[in-house]
């Protein structure tokens, strides 16, 4: 099939880009428009690397949906948290805290845990676990990723509100 | 890794999407929020010439109580709408808890209504890759003349179905509104399910679930899943319990289990007892009793057949304690 034109905007840049029927999004972000952030994982929903947010802020996973489907939509990806080089808070909170050890599923960690923080900015245990279910991480486990979000509050309180 | 090569199709209103299912015909497939048919189409268990998107189609995105009390929801309704729509935490609680389960936050997010009703079955053998499965013969659900799952001389799919909500709908008379080019028809959605992992559902190719109405309900009415992790996985059984009265009066009673068998189950003797012996302890336990006599042939996929008939029987007696108590 011919590929068809969808404006997205990805981090707030507009961009207008040529995609087939077969792409998804996730293959449009890594591949046309070169944000690698995003990773790769299952493709089946299962581990949640390919995280991304919708227009509301709201956590998506980018493997499972078609590319043309987000026309005229705003999205936000990793690469588009940190503001004017300064980390996002939730950012800082995964340094802080080392919620992390390979890395390979924080990309997709830090935009579930964003999503949490944007719906509930000091988030219950509930929540927490609610919001994190769909995400994996298979060497650090989710003890001090759930530290981290528990703490973002404090330095968002610290720091002042930045990032997207 | 591109998805197998289709026509993609976002048609701007209802009509237009029910013409180009007529178009597809028996190689169309509806897509809304992807979870689903993306992942059957990368395992190469669908093979769509036409996808049709109805995610855009506001009409089918309402919530709407209508004037005889009951509730209609659209298919498009995403997961997570439903799970935090005040009507249906108040009026259908147990409904509300049915979609909760629903996969992980993520998944909601893009999931809908409809699509959980049309959720493909599943089974161990035949969601893993193409490449995974050619180290077996093909199976009825891949083109093939066995069933690796239920061996017998009887030529049906055993896959699962694994889809939650459906479970809740079925307690409450659930009815669904399918469309298709110039005919609507109303089905109970008890009705809706076959026996047959491959046709699962009594839905033709041009036909659309639109809405779903629920009439009201001032029964007690409970939703409990099991699965291994809740946040995320599919159930190894759900069940959905429903009965009138208080205490442990009762008349009638209604047990739907889900994630067993092909389609939901209805359990009668179990509910017969408790009709007339009410939701006494002895009852219960009785009840509980005859739950694997009235299961058939489960599959396995999760966890044993075995223990899945175990946790049926669990689920049924947990179940109706807690609605003596409600």
């Amino acid at each position: 099939m011919a590929k068809q034109q969808i404006s997205l905007t990805v981090n707030g840049d507009l961009y207008e880009l040529l995609v087939s029927d077969q792409q998804t999004l996730l293959d449009i972000i890594r591949t046309e428009i070169g944000l690698t952030g995003t990773k790769r994982g299952c493709t089946t929903g299962a581990c949640g690397v390919c995280t991304v947010h919708n227009a509301d802020g709201e956590a998506v996973l980018s493997c499972l949906t078609h590319a043309l489907e987000w026309d005229q939509e705003s999205i936000t990806t990793i690469e588009g948290l940190e503001s004017d080089g300064e980390l996002d808070a939730i950012q800082k909170a995964f340094v802080e805290y080392h919620a992390l050890q390979c890395g390979f599923c924080t990309p997709g960690v830090v935009m579930s845990a964003k999503a949490v923080i944007n719906k509930y900015p000091e988030p219950t245990e509930e929540q927490i676990n609610a919001g994190m279910a769909g995400v994996l991480c298979r060497c650090t486990g989710h003890i001090k990723v759930k530290e981290a979000i528990r703490n973002t509050h404090k330095i968002r309180a610290r720091d002042g509100v930045k990032g997207a | 890794m591109l998805l197998p090569q289709h026509n993609y199709l976002q048609p701007a209103s209802l009509n237009e999407c029910l013409m180009a299912l007529q178009d597809a015909g028996e190689f169309g497939q509806i897509v809304a929020g992807g979870t689903d048919v993306i992942f059957n189409m990368r395992l190469k268990l669908f093979r769509p010439k036409t996808v049709v998107s109805i995610r855009r189609l506001t009409e089918l995105m309402q919530v709407e109580e209508l004037p005889d009390g009951s509730l209609r929801i659209g298919a498009a309704c995403r997961l997570t709408d439903l799970a935090e729509n005040p009507i249906i935490n108040d009026r259908f609680p147990a409904f509300s808890e049915s979609i909760r389960s629903v996969a992980s936050t993520h998944i909601r997010n893009m999931a809908t209504l409809g699509g959980n009703i049309c959720l493909q079955t599943r089974c161990w053998f035949t969601n893993n890759s193409q490449q995974w499965r050619q180290g077996k013969e093909s199976c009825f659900k891949t083109d093939g003349d066995i069933c690796h799952v239920i061996k017998s001389s009887e030529k049906k799919c055993h896959a699962i179905n694994n889809s939650d909500t459906p479970v809740a709908l079925i307690a409450l008379n659930a009815e669904l509104t399918i469309q298709k080019s110039g005919a609507k028809r109303v089905l109970p959605i008890a009705d809706f399910f076959n026996d047959d992992g491959i046709e699962f559902m009594k839905l033709c190719p041009d036909e659309l679930v639109t809405h779903v109405t629920i009439p009201p309900c001032n029964d007690r009415l409970i939703f409990s899943k099991y699965a291994a992790r809740k946040g995320i996985d599919f159930s190894i059984g759900s069940i959905a319990a429903r009965c009138n009265g208080e205490g442990e009066q009762t008349d009638k009673v209604s047990l739907i289990l889900g994630s067993l068998s092909t389609a939901p189950i209805k359990l009668t003797k179990a509910a017969e007892i408790i009709q007339t012996k009410g939701l006494t302890d002895g009852a219960i336990e009785q009840a509980a009793d005859t739950v694997r006599g009235d299961l058939g042939e489960v599959t396995n996929l999760y966890s044993r057949a075995v223990y899945k008939k175990q946790i049926a029987r669990v689920l049924v007696k947990r179940t109706l304690t807690h609605l003596k108590n409600m």
